[in-house]
């Protein structure tokens, strides 16, 4: 065998590898979905066994849960649409102001990611209870998006200072003002930085558990919540959890596939000078 | 009254000044050619005229009207960039329609004037293209277009065609030369290419640190330069300078260089003092070889460098190197170890050394 075909057969068993690790905790939680209790936890493990929908049906009767699908859709897009729309303007000030703030300021809209979550759930609460906001997905996506438009306000300077300043001066001499040019010249040619941004806030927003467990009761509460309202001190109700989790994957993997050729693009964009 | 005016601009970045008083004058329809070394601030002037550098002092007008405080779009000017500054996501037609969208034309207006630019200047077939799809020429040509199609008093070009190759080079400079022919629009074009701005201007504008160097048509700051930067940045190969030092004996000048000794041009002789120092500029084409038998100057050749139609001798007399360009065909045979050169003095330009400006009549 040539050196390059050891490298490549390397390279694919390494890949394998990395799919099993990726993927056998998704087969479980499908395979489990679709279990009796009694073929759940049997040894040794069964692979071949008689499928139900069970879980699932008792899923949407005995919660509302396509009411809480719809707190989660509202809330993460709701606040990446919010995220977006917040964190590319800033980030496009940021990338053309030129003066000694602007990185004190890009520092400290960034230092908001680094600290950790729980520390402010408290806080947190205490305002939304103040203000009358407990249990609403507005404060869901309040909250989401203190912590969203930092990333994207990161994710966005990297592309907004790829873009050149001429094509904005083009746009300028022909007449165009600033917010013109940047959604008709600049925000286009950053598309894959807002794919980007648009897939990273989705998900955190989607799978967030601490805050919407806090923030929220019976009216705005969320999938993540809602899965794990399965597991009680009473009983595990396993099926259903898994279940729901996986129920949880499906908009993730749908978000992800459809903006997978912006997200290719984004993600390596600039690294090749092309 | 000039197309574009510049009066004492000048131009700071902090308390660093870039571009020292700039006096200039353009006339309506004149080719006026920025020409000088990377950071000399021809692109920084440009910009200035433009609208997209603030001005620190003086005024700019246009067509009559101070503009320093007007933006761009409201100075009936139209830019080509050095980079195109294409939008990469719209195709060529788009791309004229957007610098026309805050005209707010009817689009049977729209259409005509993006039909004029294309037919002036072969673009039909790359209307709906994108710029990845167009070579470097075409990109260019679409720049231009969709300058012209916004019908400016004066068209800005900013080193256009530096990002081309030598022989694309040529093919757009001719086009800009019969678009400027065709529309007789006031341009004011930037490069560091002496050839680009020998054979595209009316007028010249050498530029070094910020200062004007010397403001005059090709033939001007060719066969008059009025110091050593212009002289040697002008020409190409470039003037060969000699340093010598003025000799007064009665009546008689001298400028004496070694072995290269001349007799001071007449119409000059009354500035020179004796022991002056000065630099003798000597075009290659103005060096001449003669015969074995008559007058001259003997020098070794060095190396021939043939060009095609003509060839440059780098010569040596003493410790002195020289550039002659002659007709290929006079070339001397390969091996031969020397010749004879002439220079007529009526040829000399003679500088000053120590301030470089000329000594002229």
């Amino acid at each position: 065998m040539t050196a390059s075909a050891r490298e490549k057969t390397l390279i694919y068993l390494l890949i394998a590898l990395v799919l099993i690790v990726f993927m056998v905790p998704i087969y479980l939680i499908l395979a489990s979905s679709l279990k009796q209790p009694v073929d759940m936890f049997s040894q040794p493990p069964k692979f071949i066994f008689t499928p139900t929908l069970q879980n699932y049906y008792d899923l949407f009767t005995m919660r509302p849960f396509h009411l809480q699908i719809l707190n989660s859709l509202i809330v993460a897009l709701g606040s990446t649409a919010f995220s977006l729309v917040v964190g590319s303007l800033a980030a496009y000030a940021i990338s053309r102001i030129k003066n000694k703030w602007i990185n004190e300021v890009s520092f400290w809209i960034l230092s908001m990611r680094m600290f950790p979550p729980i520390t402010v759930v408290v806080p947190y609460y205490i305002i939304f209870k103040t203000v009358g906001l407990l249990d609403t997905p507005l404060a869901l996506i309040i909250v989401y998006s203190t912590f969203n438009i930092p990333l994207t306000v990161w994710l966005m300077k990297g592309f907004f200072d790829e873009v050149p300043a001429a094509l904005e001066e083009a746009a300028q001499v022909d007449g165009h003002g600033v917010i013109a040019t940047f959604f008709w010249v600049t925000l286009p040619l950053t598309a894959p930085g807002l794919a980007v941004a648009a897939v990273f806030c989705f998900i955190f927003s989607w799978n967030e558990f601490l805050f919407a467990l806090m923030l929220t009761g019976s009216k705005a509460q969320t999938v993540t919540v809602a899965v794990m309202s399965f597991w009680s001190s009473d009983a595990v109700q396993w099926g259903r959890i898994m279940a729901g989790s996986f129920i949880v994957l499906i908009p993730g993997m749908i978000f992800v596939l459809t903006c997978q050729r912006w997200l290719v693009k984004g993600l390596t964009m600039g690294s090749v000078k092309g | 009254m000039s197309s574009v005016a510049l009066r004492g601009v000048v131009k700071r970045y902090g308390q660093l000044e870039v571009v020292h008083s700039v006096d200039l004058a353009i006339e309506e329809g004149e080719f006026v050619v920025l020409l000088g070394p990377s950071g000399c601030g021809k692109t920084t002037t440009l910009r200035m005229v433009a609208g997209l550098e603030d001005i620190s002092a003086g005024e700019v007008e246009i067509a009559g009207r101070v503009v320093n405080t007007v933006a761009p779009k409201d100075r009936q000017i139209a830019m080509v960039f050095q980079n195109y500054a294409l939008y990469p996501h719209m195709t060529v037609r788009q791309n004229m329609e957007f610098a026309l969208k805050p005209q707010r034309l009817s689009t049977a207006e729209v259409k005509s004037r993006i039909a004029e630019a294309v037919r002036i200047l072969g673009l039909d077939v790359l209307l709906d293209r994108k710029p990845s799809q167009l070579s470097g020429g075409q990109r260019q040509r679409v720049a231009m277009g969709r300058a012209m199609v916004r019908t400016p008093k004066v068209f800005l070009f900013d080193e256009p065609l530096s990002n081309l190759d030598a022989k694309l080079r040529n093919q757009v400079r001719l086009e800009i030369a019969k678009l400027h022919k065709r529309l007789g629009t006031t341009i004011l074009y930037v490069t560091h290419d002496q050839i680009e701005a020998m054979t595209l201007a009316d007028k010249i504008v050498i530029m070094k640190d910020g200062y004007i160097e010397q403001v005059g048509s090709p033939e001007e700051v060719f066969a008059r330069p009025r110091n050593l930067f212009v002289a040697t940045f002008i020409g190409s190969p470039s003037m060969n300078l000699v340093p010598a030092v003025v000799q007064i004996t009665g009546k008689s000048v001298k400028l004496a260089a070694g072995p290269l000794t001349f007799d001071a041009p007449s119409s000059i002789e009354a500035q020179l003092r004796a022991g002056q120092k000065v630099t003798l500029g000597i075009r290659p084409s103005e060096i001449t070889l003669v015969p074995d038998h008559a007058s001259g100057l003997e020098a070794s050749i060095e190396v021939t460098e043939y060009l095609g139609t003509e060839a440059l001798l780098n010569l040596r007399i003493g410790e002195q190197d020289l550039c002659v360009q002659i007709p290929a065909s006079s070339r001397p045979p390969l091996g031969q170890p020397t010749v004879r050169i002439d220079v007529d003095s009526r040829h000399l330009h003679v500088f000053d050394t120590e301030s470089g400006l000329a000594i002229l009549a």
